[in-house]
């Protein structure tokens, strides 16, 4: 069996409704995602690097170029192509467990598949005993995980994802970073990881691709062939330098700051 | 030591007292300060017992209408318009604010109309009230549910306008049909709002319907004020007054008690 999961992106550009005519968020850019691969996308803040994840995921209608998945045109959101939002977009009316039967009611099962297919899924990320609370009395941690649990059990082919921990605390990143590999190695989807932390990308992408100030066109590609786990200690040879020629390209004036 | 009369440590005494009166304290403290300044104003004869009563005529004005029985019957007729206007007001408010922030055929034909239709006073209505209805319970109906129905309508179409793009965003991505994502999703989001909507509408219910009673009706709690005033009889006046605000007072905390159940996840 082939694997799916194939993104192309080719030569797509997107403008806006400016006050004063059309203005260019992304310049004709051309991305391939290989089936199940983990790609990171990388930027400086307005680059246009979330607008072409929101064209990926049909949220908006690029200007000229096409995207396709396995051969078919984007034409608007669907399920095989699931996000996962920086601000995690939990419907607090649910429950984390209703959350998650939200993404499975598609499927018409039976309702005790229903109910044990949605545990298992917070099992997954290791929500089973708060399945029954509700966004609001979780942590932003907790939230994301459900959110990755409720995105993943409809099955996706191809993961989005925006910033999705951008607004966590260095610790509970780094336990989401080794939960997200652990279920992306299981399931096997093809990630784009949008992100504006160097090291994020560097520890879990298998390639990273760079991007210019707006209006965004990506100006480096990087493979990452290395194991997981990984850490910028242990494996300092190679991604160190690669570090450093990254943050030169995004921040070319003061290569030693850090946004 | 500190003189424990001295104006240092009295303020915050005091302070700690008003501080302390939370829950149903505060408002006892303030309809008890109102009523012994009425009582003083009234006992001191400064204004005539007949222009301005005192608490205690009041009081019996108010037995008085609970004995002779036509409290009991005005109070069941008006409660009785209050709940119908609301309802039907209320239930195409709702149904209508949905359909024009969704559908946008039906938002193009009503919108404009509707809005314009809204700086109008309900009390404004209540002769081409009578005119179609007559002085029975029509008018009555139509006027409260008129009233009802425009705030309700708007608060709800509001609310279907700024429902925060990414839950549909969400919603799509998840593969819910159009109509799934109305029912689960654009429903709930709206609630807040929709809840805001009816609490209003309750208020303006009950401003409606004693506009409507005070001219043409022939019972109800505002026909009574009517007639209170043909005998110059400012006890009663003052009794039903209460009466109506103490009414409205339970009737929004019924109202914000079952709005905090029914959008329990948001605060506030």
């Amino acid at each position: 069996m082939a694997m799916s999961g194939h993104v192309r992106v080719d030569q797509v550009s997107i403008t806006f409704k400016g006050k004063e005519g059309p203005v260019t968020a992304l310049a004709p850019t051309t991305l391939h995602l290989a089936p199940g691969s983990f790609t990171a996308l990388i930027g400086p803040s307005g680059c246009g690097k979330s607008t072409l994840m929101n064209a990926i995921a049909g949220f908006v209608t690029p200007a000229s170029g096409a995207i396709t998945l396995d051969g078919t045109g984007i034409s608007g959101p669907r399920p095989d192509v699931g996000v996962i939002f920086q601000q995690y977009a939990l419907f607090p009316w649910f429950t984390a467990l209703g959350n998650v039967k939200f993404a499975l009611k598609r499927l018409g099962l039976p309702k005790a598949e229903l109910q044990d297919r949605a545990m298992a899924a917070l099992e997954e990320v290791n929500l089973a005993d708060h399945a029954r609370k509700f966004p609001q009395e979780l942590s932003g941690g907790m939230k994301q995980r459900v959110a990755i649990a409720r995105t993943f059990a409809s099955g996706p082919k191809v993961l989005l994802m925006d910033e999705p921990f951008g607004a966590l605390d260095a610790q509970t990143r780094i336990v989401m970073h080794r939960l997200l590999i652990d279920i992306w190695q299981k399931h096997r989807a093809t990630v784009l990881f949008v992100t504006h932390d160097v090291d994020e990308a560097l520890l879990l992408a298998d390639r990273v691709c760079v991007m210019s100030q707006a209006p965004g066109r990506i100006l480096r590609d990087y493979p990452l062939d290395l194991p997981r786990p990984r850490s910028l200690r242990a494996q300092a040879e190679v991604l160190l330098p690669i570090r450093e020629e990254i943050i030169e390209l995004l921040h070319p004036t003061s290569p030693h700051s850090r946004a | 030591m500190a003189d424990p009369a001295s104006p240092r440590r009295v303020r915050p005494l005091l302070a700690m007292g008003l501080a302390g009166a939370t829950g149903l304290g505060r408002p006892l403290l303030s309809f008890g300060f109102i009523l012994m300044l009425w009582f003083f104003v009234t006992a001191a004869g400064l204004v005539p017992e007949q222009i301005f009563p005192s608490p205690l005529s009041v009081w019996q004005a108010g037995v008085e209408m609970a004995e002779n029985g036509t409290l009991a019957t005005d109070l069941a007729v008006s409660m009785r318009r209050a709940a119908t206007g609301f309802a039907i007001g209320s239930v195409l408010g709702v149904t209508l604010g949905l359909l024009t922030g969704r559908v946008a055929l039906v938002r193009a034909l009503l919108n404009p109309f509707l809005t314009l239709l809204r700086p109008i006073p309900a009390i404004a209505l209540v002769p081409v009230a009578i005119v179609w209805f007559g002085i029975g319970e029509g008018s009555k109906y139509f006027v409260v549910s008129y009233t009802v129905f425009l705030t309700v309508w708007f608060n709800t179409h509001h609310g279907m306008e700024y429902i925060p793009e990414i839950y549909l965003r969400a919603s799509r991505s998840l593969g819910a049909s159009r109509q799934r994502e109305f029912l689960t999703v654009v429903i709930p989001a709206a609630a807040p709002h929709i809840v805001a909507g009816l609490r209003l509408g309750v208020a303006l219910a009950f401003l409606s319907l004693v506009a409507a009673e005070l001219s043409g009706a022939s019972s109800g709690l505002g026909y009574r004020l009517q007639e209170a005033r043909q005998y110059i009889r400012t006890d009663r006046m003052f009794a039903l007054l209460i009466l109506l605000g103490a009414l409205g007072a339970c009737v929004d905390l019924l109202v914000r008690w079952a709005g905090r159940k029914l959008v329990h996840w948001q605060q506030g």
